[in-house]
Order: C-alpha cells, then structure tokens, then sequence
C-alpha cells in the first residue's frame, strides 16, 4: 500500500469515527428542554463535511487499491462473507450516510431561527437514525479489515 | 515516538479520564444528593465531571480505532478475532447507548449510574488484561453480574448516607 492510501484510509476511518462521535454529541443536546440550536448546528455542519471525506477519501481507496488487492485476499479466505455482505451492505448504505447528515444540519440551522418542539424531536429520531447507521458502518469496517 | 505510542498514551489518558471521573462522579452525587437537594455548585461540579468523562470515551474511541488502523496498516488483524476485543467493543458501545438513555431520561438513574461505572472499570480490566481463557458470552455474563451486584452496592450506599441521623 502506498503512502497516499495510507494516508487516505486513515482519513475515511478517523473523519468516520469522529462524525458519528459528532451525531452522538448533537442527538444528546437535542434531547435536552431547551437546546442550543447555535451550537447543535456548527457540530452538524461540521459532521456533513467529516462524512463526506470520509466518502470521497474512501471510494478513491476503494477504486484504485480495495478492489484488486484486498478483496480477492477476503473473497479467497477464512471469511469471505466479510466482502460479500458486510462490505457490499456497507458501501451501499453509506453512500446514504452523508446526505442524512445533510438533513440533519439543514433542520438543526433551521431551528436556529424557528424553534419548533416538533421538528426538534424528529431531527433527533433523524440524528438517531443516522448514528445506528453510522455505528454499524463503522463495525462492518472493523469485520472488513480483519478478515483480510 | 512511534505512532504505536502515540496511540498508546492517548488510550491510557482516556481509560484514566474515564474511570476516575465515572469514579468520582458516583462520589460527588452519593455525598451532594445525600441531603436531597443538589445546589447550583454542586451541579456544576457533575457538569465538569461529566465532560471529563465524555472527554475520556472521545479519547478512547479515537485512538481505539487508531489502533484498528494501525494494525490494519501493519497487517496485524490478529486481534479482531479476540473474544476480549469484541468484549471490550460491546462495552463501550453500551457506554455511549447509556450516557444517551440516561440523557432521554429513558434509563433509571440509579441503573444508568451502575452501568456507568462498571463499564469503565470493565473496559479497564479487559484492556489490561487481553489474553483470558473466556468467550465473548462469558465475558459478557460476569459483566451482567458485576452490573448487577455494583447497582445493589450503590443502592446500599445512598439508602446509607440517607438514613435518619440519631439525636
């Protein structure tokens, strides 16, 4: 693996980690009474721009070096499920991911201005929704590499 | 200093951040609620206690999935196959769904607490000791059980502290 991949895996995984880090930080203040929508709005922005790093640094992984070097090593071993559903469900339900963010930031700037009981809870089902997705992302990832 | 090292030390202050804090929160709310009011003070002490400790799961978060990437980039994927490892993977997920049950107020406080605490003692031992003759359900059974038994404990302690002075 060359430096330059290297490099972006570890932006994939660490900007990955520290979005859903993020989405637990905003779905803790939209559970309180009276959030600060100020402060929910600039984390939520900030998570959009991690996700899609995240995205871009790992579908280049993924075209230039995952496809011919690493998946036939997991397809040819112990665990070949590990491509077959964990990644193929991976990159397909991630592609979601960063666009749920998206929705997520553009309610949360709304709320900035239009406070709304209603939308407050359901940006925090969204922002729930999005965390699960984002957790069993990230573990699909783990069952990916170590099944190389 | 290596990367390893780096990592290393990032994970020790966040183990450390954590269970003290998850230690001395239990502490500070044991001896503030002992009278059954919680002034502005002593709220704001849990406040900083609590963000030490969320302080201590990012960290330990972080550089826990440094550490996949480290051994991912080196080819040393040994340690994804280890019982102790998911273990430890379960406990802080069931760290983070707790701190978010507890702040729904969807998870009894006296339960949340317990959990609390234990997990971070749990993710300590389990860090420290990584080679153990258990599988992944052992592992997780005494978990429950400690829970258990830590949740009584307290229960024990604050109908202690709470209990009518003598004259």
């Amino acid at each position: 693996m060359t430096t330059t991949l290297a490099v972006m895996l570890s932006i994939h995984v660490i900007g990955g980690v520290i979005a859903i880090g993020i989405h637990n930080v905003v779905l803790m203040h939209l559970l309180k009474k009276t959030p600060d929508y100020v402060f929910i709005s600039r984390i939520a922005w900030s998570a959009v721009a991690l996700f899609f790093l995240s995205w871009a640094t790992s579908a280049y992984y993924y075209v230039t070096y995952y496809g011919t070097a690493v998946k036939p090593r997991i397809i040819a071993g112990a665990a070949p499920f590990a491509h077959t559903f964990f990644m193929e469900t991976k990159e397909h339900i991630f592609l979601v991911l960063p666009f749920v963010a998206l929705s997520i930031a553009l309610c949360a700037s709304y709320l900035r201005t239009n406070p709304d009981d209603a939308l407050r809870k359901s940006t925090a089902f969204l922002t729930f929704v999005a965390l699960g997705i984002g957790v069993a992302t990230a573990v699909s990832g783990m069952l990916v590499s170590g099944s190389i | 200093m290596s990367v390893y090292e780096l990592l290393l030390i990032m994970h020790i202050i966040g183990t450390v951040l954590g269970v003290g804090s998850a230690t001395f929160a239990e502490i500070h709310y044991t001896r503030f609620s002992s009278d059954d009011i919680i002034t502005d003070d002593e709220r704001k002490t849990l406040a900083t206690t609590y963000t030490v400790m969320r302080t201590g799961l990012f960290l330990l978060v972080i550089s826990g999935f440094g550490f996949l990437l480290y051994f991912r980039l080196t080819e040393y994927t040994d340690i994804l196959t280890s019982p102790v490892f998911w273990a430890k993977m379960t406990v802080v997920g069931v760290l983070v769904c707790n701190a978010l049950l507890l702040q729904a107020r969807l998870m009894p406080f006296l339960i949340g607490t317990a959990v609390s605490l234990t997990s971070w003692y749990a993710a300590l031992t389990l860090g420290v000791l990584r080679e153990i003759n258990a599988s992944y359900f052992e592992i997780l059974v005494y978990y429950a059980v400690v829970t258990v038994l830590v949740a009584l404990g307290l229960r024990w302690i604050r109908a202690r502290t709470h209990a009518p002075k003598k004259v």
